[in-house]
């Protein structure tokens, strides 16, 4: 820490994303200081991933990340007329789908019953 | 030797005193070597180059430390005494460290104008980390089981110290003549104490012939040769053979270093030792 002046010249911020196991997506944690990658995935494990589990690691120099300034931004909206591009009209399949089993369940007993 | 017994307990252990007393005396090396240079390391709290250093140093060192604590450990559950007891109330001449292990960090206190020395805190964990690594896979075949049992978690743990050492030495090898040089002033230092690593002291022939662990000239010819190739691809010059210190580390012999570090890690403990923590 005593380096600090001269450090600022040579170190870069990384962000570092990290992956709680093989299935799950990379998430941003934090963001450090180091002179390169090599020394920024070393440093970013015992600085911050002492007690999550951790599978896996990406650090990422914070200058190679490219983002939206404010005025910029709104450029992401759009109207809400086009609900046919969401999901949720399957929402309801397995309830939908347990009901028919049963009614054909239940129609399947009458019919044993019935013989 | 090819009548190792296979030793499941401490039970078991302790039925041979011979044997007892030939494991004791490899556990005091394993938990004092881990245990004082995690102490060192420690003292490097707030100093060390950058804050990421700082906190990843630290962690490492308590994780050593907890390495010392499983050894320490299997030493109470022989009999010996209270695990804490056993790092914090005994004199220096108990201890089986190897010097390079003691020495302190460089000049100064960490109270009063501390200037250590960052090369050989990396050439000397780095040196003793490999080390480390060859006894740790020998443990893996130890003929008394929990030794083994513990060495294969430990394992897990010194990956990433060893990963960690080897970044910096890169570093410094491919850094600026001021830090080549460093380096090499460093390795010249940890060179003349390192060669006391693979001792197993006064009681050798017994540790090796229960199997509790290969034997000294195995356990430094398999050390040896991977420094020489991790030497060879950093572009660092070999130093050659590795040199023994004056005092015999393993025979209790020690330097004023150990002393002055036994008094200020065991300051608070000593003015209560059965205090509840």
């Amino acid at each position: 820490m005593s380096m600090e002046a001269k450090a600022n010249e040579n170190f870069f911020i990384y962000e570092v994303f990290s992956q709680k196991n093989v299935s799950a997506s990379f998430v941003h944690q934090f963001s450090l200081l180091a002179p390169n990658e090599e020394v920024a995935l070393t440093m970013a494990r015992e600085n911050f991933l002492r007690r999550e589990p951790c599978f896996n690691l990406w650090v990422v120099k914070r200058d190679h990340i490219h983002g939206l300034p404010p005025e910029e931004r709104p450029f992401l909206e759009r109207l809400d007329n086009k609900s046919y591009r969401e999901t949720k009209g399957y929402g309801d399949l397995q309830a939908r789908w347990r009901h028919h089993k049963e009614q054909y369940e239940e129609q399947q007993k009458h019919a044993g019953n019935g013989s | 030797m090819g009548d190792i017994v296979r030793v499941q307990t401490v039970e078991h252990a302790k039925q041979n005193p011979q044997y007892a007393q030939a494991l004791a005396d490899l556990l005091f090396q394993l938990a004092d070597d881990d245990f004082i240079l995690a102490y060192r390391g420690s003292e490097w709290l707030g100093l060390a180059p950058h804050i990421e250093e700082d906190v990843a140093f630290s962690s490492m060192s308590q994780d050593m430390m907890g390495h010392a604590v499983m050894c320490y450990q299997m030493l109470e559950d022989l009999g010996l005494g209270k695990a804490d007891d056993l790092a914090q109330l005994r004199e220096a001449v108990t201890f089986r460290n190897a010097i390079l292990v003691e020495r302190k960090n460089g000049a100064g206190e960490y109270n009063d104008n501390p200037h250590y020395d960052w090369a050989y805190a990396i050439v000397r964990s780095y040196v003793y980390g490999l080390h480390k690594q060859v006894r740790l896979e020998a443990l893996l075949q130890s003929s008394y089981e929990p030794l083994a049992l513990i060495s294969r978690k430990m394992l897990t743990e010194h990956r990433y110290h060893l990963m960690h050492w080897q970044v910096w030495l890169k570093q410094l090898a491919n850094s600026t003549p001021e830090a080549r040089h460093k380096l090499e002033a460093a390795i010249t230092k940890v060179w003349e104490d390192a060669g006391e690593l693979s001792s197993l002291g006064q009681n050798a022939e017994h540790i090796v012939r229960f199997g509790l662990i290969a034997g000294e000239e195995l356990l430094r010819q398999k050390w040896l040769s991977n420094m020489k190739d991790i030497f060879q691809k950093a572009g660092l010059s070999w130093p050659g053979e590795p040199g023994v210190p004056g005092e015999k580390g393993r025979a209790g012999e020690h330097t004023a270093d150990l002393v002055q570090a036994l008094a200020t890690l065991s300051e608070v403990y000593r003015m209560d030792p059965a205090a509840k923590w």
